[in-house]
């Protein structure tokens, strides 16, 4: 139970774990919005570049950040297989077929994009879990969400259903852990293959828990009392989240970087080398 | 039986936050033992426990545990047979309960067990008597409505009720008044009449020295020492050297002999007092 990771934090000092949160998330809806840009396997180069620069920038140990792509990889091979087989280019002569598969080299092309634009989407967020604090997380958004407060959307209170959330992950991860282990002691088996059998098996894990879960609940409910929690108004903030120069500058580079992607596509002066490049 | 031989562990080997628990752990816990495991937070008591019912499984070339004939460092092991053996109630056990009857629940382990229908019952509503609760009362009441003390009771019926060998208990009186805990020590004892070897881990010193005849000391992640109780709270030296908190009783003793009053400084049970005391004062 203990491998289950939400918060998949790596704690490392990099620059990739210092910068601030709320830049972080800005330029990863950049970074993904860049990425539906891309269409030439020049472009896809350029992102993975720097995709790849970000992981190293991270200290995030290589193996760590595939171990957590690992359940994704599979997904994509599958997907990439069958848009390969199933690829229709009636322009063309197939250059394998079998029955109703068609392999077209046009296919291939379109397959390894979809497979490739796939894992850029899903390696930049995977490296923000991994250098951001579910916590920083959380605080981030709930700063770059405030203007939402002007339509009386209740920002700081979802903030803090979320974080409370987060921080009690671990909590429950524990208390599962122990409930498993004190049923497995009264020789309760998790391990049947049966899958009816495996969810019954279940039963005594989950009743205790959800028992604890509304105990916690309602020991948080009155230490919060206790203190005068109000909700939003007039709270000030332990931590305030700073950004520096460096984080501008980050921002900006990859502003530059999204404008390259445009150009790749869009080529609006002519340049000979991006139409030669445009595959 | 168990014997622990050079037992390592280690949490989350190969990350940042890998975590030696235990080193070279040597101990023999013999048939008929009222064995006391103590150490500060963190020195490795839960963890060296749950090995002796595989829930922590002994990690590559990190020693061996035996219990009785089985070597729970193999890569087999039975299961069924250790967990029936080896009974284990963990800190706050009431928070495992889970079914809609007191009855049922306690059935669980012996029905996890595989045993016949009737042989379940009748172990369960002797496990709920030998906990010293009113069987007819309590049996067909749900758990959730009981009272913090009976619920443990249940709980460590639950326990029972598998007939288990060895007992390993952690922390069985935590949270509970005083009244509850002496409770809760008789019914340890009551149960060690039929369940030879008992362990217990605790951090009350008088319920170490009362009950226990053995007494390891764990500090972060090694042992100590084991000791008799009188060695362990006899020895000024012993105690500052482990780091042990003296017994209320063998404190009061310790005060009197330095008020001067002829009494012996390694007392550990309230009898003992209390003979000395009226010894000293000239009325034994």
């Amino acid at each position: 139970m203990r491998d289950v990771t939400i918060g998949q934090y790596y704690p490392s000092d990099s620059i990739v774990h210092r910068a601030d949160p709320r830049f972080k998330i800005v330029i990863l809806i950049l970074y993904l919005v860049t990425v539906f840009f891309c269409e030439s396997f020049l472009s896809f180069g350029f992102m993975t570049f720097f995709a790849v620069l970000t992981v190293i920038l991270s200290r995030v140990p290589i193996n760590k950040v595939l171990k957590s792509l690992k359940f994704i990889l599979i997904i994509l091979a599958f997907t990439t297989f069958l848009m390969m087989i199933f690829y229709k280019d009636p322009g063309n002569k197939p250059l394998a077929e079998w029955g109703i598969f068609h392999i077209y080299l046009n296919g291939i092309y379109a397959s390894v994009k979809l497979g490739w634009r796939l894992l850029l989407f899903v390696i930049m967020p995977t490296v923000l879990t991994l250098t951001s604090t579910p916590t920083e997380l959380c605080d981030a958004l709930e700063s770059l969400l405030k203007p939402l407060k002007l339509l009386h959307i209740p920002v700081h209170e979802l903030a803090l259903i979320m974080s409370i959330a987060l921080r009690l992950i671990p909590t429950l991860i524990e208390e599962t852990d122990k409930i498993i282990n004190a049923q497995k002691a009264r020789g309760a088996a998790f391990e049947s293959k049966n899958p009816f059998r495996k969810i019954k098996a279940m039963i005594p894990v989950l009743i205790p828990l959800f028992v604890s879960s509304f105990r916690r609940a309602d020991d948080l409910a009155d230490a919060m009392d206790s203190r005068c929690y109000r909700g939003a108004k007039g709270r000030t903030r332990m931590k305030k989240l700073h950004f520096h120069v460096g984080d501008v500058i980050a921002l900006l580079f990859w502003c530059a970087v999204t404008v390259c992607v445009l150009f790749l596509k869009y080529n609006w002066l002519g340049w000979g080398f991006i139409s030669a490049w445009s595959l | 039986m168990i014997k622990v031989d050079r037992l390592s562990y280690v949490y989350s080997p190969k990350t940042p936050f890998t975590k030696q628990a235990l080193f070279d752990i040597d101990l023999k816990i013999d048939t008929g033992d009222f064995f006391g495991i103590i150490g500060n937070t963190g020195a490795g008591k839960s963890t060296l426990v749950s090995h002796f019912n595989a829930l922590t499984r002994v990690q590559k070339n990190s020693g061996t545990v035996l219990v009785d004939d089985m070597d729970l460092s193999a890569k087999k092991i039975d299961l069924k047979k250790l967990r029936a053996k080896v009974g284990m109630v963990f800190q706050y056990p009431e928070h495992q309960l889970f079914d809609d009857t007191v009855f049922k629940d306690v059935m669980f382990g012996p029905k996890n067990l595989g045993l016949p229908q009737d042989e379940q019952k009748e172990r369960a509503r002797q496990a709920i008597r030998l906990v010293g609760l009113d069987f007819d009362a309590i049996a067909e009441r749900s758990p959730f409505e009981l009272s913090g003390g009976q619920k443990r009771r249940v709980a460590l019926a639950g326990v029972l009720a598998m007939r288990p060998e060895i007992l390993v208990l952690d922390e069985p009186t935590a949270g509970l008044d005083p009244a509850g805990k002496r409770d809760i020590m008789q019914l340890i004892l009551r149960a060690k009449e039929t369940c030879p070897t008992v362990v217990m881990i605790s951090h009350n010193m008088d319920e170490i020295a009362a009950y226990c005849n053995r007494i390891a000391v764990l500090d972060r992640g090694r042992v100590a020492g084991v000791f008799s109780p009188r060695e362990l709270f006899g020895s000024e030296k012993l105690l500052a050297e482990c780091g042990v908190e003296l017994p209320l009783v063998t404190e009061m003793a310790a005060g009197l002999n330095d008020a001067g009053i002829d009494i012996d400084r390694s007392i550990i049970s309230e009898d003992e007092l209390v003979s000395a005391i009226l010894k000293a004062g000239g009325y034994a």
